[in-house]
């Protein structure tokens, strides 16, 4: 061997030894990282659920290819009461250049289907606390590491407490078993996002008023006011001071030609609020209508007191009222 | 004589066409009877102006284009641009390319392979199915 040859072959070990060592030092930061160690659930959760429960009526579908996008809502879908097939849901929302679907997409055709997609929040025990209220829970995971992702969707059907373990519907594999720790290094990749898919009238466990009110806002703009009222209806009976929620009742009443109903929850909102200057002037503009002139005015008068953008309108609607136009 | 026409017409019909959607686009959904709506409301509450809401409008026509792109069928494509809220639908106008999709393919390098494996079996990620 001649000494050229042999610097030559040095050199190659020490290369593959850094790489080596790189790569070591690389995983060692990844667990140092703390995503590895089994995720904590608050006390409370563990106190107030039980350690062990599975969702049995919901349906398990594989997914084909890369439709577990389709498969997922399918299942979701199904467990709420509208059942619709997998082959129905690809071409709503299966994208073939990207060969997956995406997020937004996903909450947009459960609107189609007339469920109500709430988005809940990212913790191991808000995901839990879904479940054991009864509601399945799809979740987004990017199942490799972030820089070569692997998106993926399952739905997140139960869980055992002893066993640290989710049981999740996922792929091509009914009821399949994810340590606690798996499960969530591959669930927060996604920054945890998750959602329940369920009828108007019902709301996720979680107590996410504001959340909830942006859900069924958009909701009702794709499938109208009538169908949004149980669950304006809902949202005021779990969260009674909740102001806009009564003014969105109020709203979607008198759309669908219920003055009363609309001016009862109107009121409500301004008891609940009275800063609510929107909730004053529709109440007022409703008074009017019915030719009720004082309470119109008292209310008209509450609602150009305060200080926002419908100051103007209320102005000008008092203004009316008095020259009796 | 054609061209000139032309050189008179164009300008006038853009603007027209700019005038005549914008208004529209900018106005806010009514109800008929005047009463404040429920998303009236809440762009109030949030302090989103009228910029952002024509920045949506646009958004949803830019989301059908780039669908249609990726090969969705464009019978559906309106319909389900329809379903997406206005932040949903400028999210996908925005960065429909950089959204994580779900159930895409891992590029199957050797040693993206096998950092996988290792990080499978230390319970990280969950790519390969025998690992657990």
């Amino acid at each position: 061997m001649t000494p050229n040859r042999l610097r030559h072959l040095a050199s190659a070990a020490t290369e593959s030894a850094r790489l080596a060592g790189a790569l070591a030092l690389a995983m060692l930061l990844l667990v140092m990282a703390g995503c590895a160690s089994t995720p904590r659930l608050a006390d409370t959760t563990r106190s107030e659920l039980p350690s062990r429960a599975q969702l049995a009526d919901v349906p398990f579908y594989g997914q084909r290819d890369y439709q577990c996008g389709p498969a997922s809502l399918a299942m979701v879908l199904d467990a709420s009461g509208t059942p619709v097939a997998v082959d129905t849901l690809i071409p709503q929302v299966f994208i073939p250049g990207r060969e997956g679907s995406v997020q937004p997409e996903m909450l947009g055709t459960v609107r189609r289907h007339g469920r109500i997609p709430f988005l809940i929040e990212g913790s191991l025990d808000a995901l839990i606390t879904e479940i054991d209220a009864g509601h399945p829970v799809v979740v987004m995971q990017n199942l490799s590491l972030p820089a070569w992702p692997l998106w993926h969707y399952a739905v997140a059907i139960g869980f055992d407490l002893d066993e640290n373990e989710m049981i999740l519907h996922s792929g091509m594999e009914p009821e399949r078993l994810e340590s606690f720790k798996r499960f969530d290094a591959t669930w927060a990749r996604s920054d945890r996002w998750a959602f329940v898919a369920l009828a108007p009238g019902e709301l996720p466990a979680g107590n996410y008023a504001s959340g909830n009110l942006d859900a069924i806002a958009e909701f009702e703009r794709v499938q109208g006011e009538r169908a949004a009222i149980p669950a304006w209806e809902a949202l005021v009976a779990r969260h009674r001071d909740f102001a806009m929620g009564h003014f969105a009742l109020g709203n979607a009443r008198h759309a669908t030609g219920d003055t009363r109903g609309a001016m009862a929850a109107f009121e409500d909102a301004a008891t609940q609020d009275p800063g609510l200057a929107a909730a004053w002037l529709n109440l007022g503009l409703l008074h009017g209508d019915l030719e009720q002139a004082d309470e119109a005015r008292t209310a008209l008068e509450q609602a150009a007191s305060l200080p926002g953008p419908w100051q103007d309108q209320a102005r000008k609607a008092l203004d009316d009222l008095k020259t009796g136009v | 004589m054609m061209k000139k026409i032309c050189r008179y017409l164009s300008p006038l019909l853009i603007a027209a066409l700019v005038l005549g959607s914008l208004p529209v686009a900018a106005a806010p959904a009514s109800s008929g009877s005047g009463l404040v709506t429920t998303q009236d409301a809440l762009n109030a509450e949030r302090t989103r102006g009228d910029h952002e809401r024509i920045h949506a409008i646009l958004a949803r026509d830019d989301v059908q284009e780039q669908l249609v792109a990726q090969g969705v069928d464009p019978a559906e494509v309106e319909a389900r641009v329809a379903a997406l809220s206005d932040a949903e639908a400028a999210q996908m106008a925005d960065q429909l390319e950089q959204l994580p999709a779900g159930a895409s393919v891992v590029g199957a390098l050797f040693a993206v392979f096998v950092i996988l494996l290792v990080t499978d079996i230390l319970g990280l990620t969950n790519v390969f199915p025998f690992t657990r």
